[in-house]
């Protein structure tokens, strides 16, 4: 088939389907009725639900830290107060990335180019792996919430060694995994693994198409 | 411009270019009710970016980024999507006659091609089509004129084989 058959070919498509080109005028109307299409309006109940329990967990635990810091510091649990700093402190960077890139990929023009706004927009998505580095990094902490200072005094050989193991385990599991979430790691079996849920499909099918940007440049 | 004469403008753009929008819908959305949810999309986008409009660009111009670039921002969304072109394929050779038969067969297996190609490649197989030139081409998807001309040789090669592997 030539380059005329082609074309041909897709005149006589379109000729078959103009007749269907209507577009129902109130429909028009009602859009062109809208005011402001603003960036928390036009985002998916689940991300505002997800930001809403993010806000409230390292706000409730930075008002229950603070507390502990400034009036009973001496009496309170040091390892318990350090994991749970940790904790917090990581979760807020981690929320803090999520709604930045939410409003970035909100901000993206799409009247640009294709190749210029696909790629903004899959660079966006594919940097929320950000997220996921650092909300891996409180992995030890989980371990840590419990000790007190009886450990030292009370504890056997077999108890500090299975505590150590697991400890050490999830420290290493964790920086690991910070090291190695990464966009060239795409295709890497305990990559799909991890991001295999229906949350992280856009993610993925970014990644796709970012291989194809790439590949137009 | 103040707030009715955009939603004049607005009005005028779709009922005189609504083309561009359908065409766009079919391409990256072959199940009718996926293409009407994602023409209701890039009519959206088309009212919240009216005000930016630069005229600078032709409207069409303007159009086919818009609708492109939310076609294949849905289409990512949309993963589970109905292959319609085998089946017509099947249902219509029956019953026409034999050059109609193998005309509609053509079109089928066009588009069935069509959906088998990735994204970019589907944007850029379409501005070709419609008989675009390579400029408008390239200020659409943001290429070079000489990276157009390259793009659809290897396209249309990816075509004619298919069609050359399926047709007699």
């Amino acid at each position: 088939m030539n380059e005329l058959e082609l074309k041909e070919l897709w005149r006589i498509a379109n000729e078959k389907l103009e007749e269907s080109f209507t577009i129902n005028r109130q429909n028009t109307e009602d859009i062109a009725r809208i005011k402001v299409y603003t960036s928390l309006s036009s985002m998916k109940p689940i991300k505002i639900f997800t930001l809403l329990v993010g806000i409230l967990w390292v706000g409730l635990g930075a008002i229950i830290l603070s507390h502990i810091y400034l009036y009973a510091f001496s009496e309170a649990n040091k390892f318990f107060l350090v994991s749970a700093s940790v904790q917090v402190v990581l979760t807020a960077i981690a929320l803090w990335i999520y709604l930045y890139q939410l409003i970035k990929i909100y901000e993206v023009n799409s009247y640009d180019p294709i190749l210029e706004t696909q790629e903004k927009l899959v660079q966006l998505r594919i940097s929320t792996l950000w997220s996921a580095r650092i909300l891996f990094l409180q992995l030890p902490v989980w371990t840590t919430f419990w000790w007190n200072e009886t450990m030292f005094t009370d504890w056997n050989l077999f108890q500090w060694i299975l505590t150590a193991v697991v400890t050490v385990s999830f420290t290493y599991v964790s920086i690991w995994l910070f090291l190695n979430i990464k966009y060239k790691n795409r295709n890497k079996k305990w990559f799909q693994l991890i991001f295999s849920g229906k949350e992280w499909t856009p993610l993925m099918k970014s990644m796709e198409l970012l291989e194809q940007v790439e590949e137009y440049k | 411009m103040n707030k009715q004469e955009q939603q004049q403008f607005f009005k005028e753009i779709i009922e005189q270019h609504k083309g561009i929008l359908f065409k766009v819908a079919r391409v990256y959305c072959p199940n009718e009710n996926d293409s009407q949810d994602l023409i209701q999309e890039m009519m959206i986008q088309v009212w919240q970016s009216i005000h930016k409009y630069n005229d600078q660009f032709k409207i069409s111009t303007w159009l086919y980024r818009i609708s492109l670039n939310v076609a294949i921002s849905f289409y990512r969304k949309n993963t589970t999507r109905a292959n319609r072109f085998t089946v017509l394929n099947e249902q219509t050779t029956e019953i026409l006659t034999e050059d109609k038969a193998e005309t509609e067969q053509q079109l089928n297996l066009l588009e069935q091609f069509i959906s088998e190609l990735k994204e970019l490649d589907k944007a850029l197989i379409l501005l070709y089509l419609e008989d675009k030139s390579h400029t408008e081409i390239a200020e659409v998807l943001g290429l070079s004129i000489s990276n157009v001309g390259t793009k659809v040789g290897r396209i249309k090669k990816k075509l004619k084989t298919r069609f050359s592997q399926l047709t007699p």
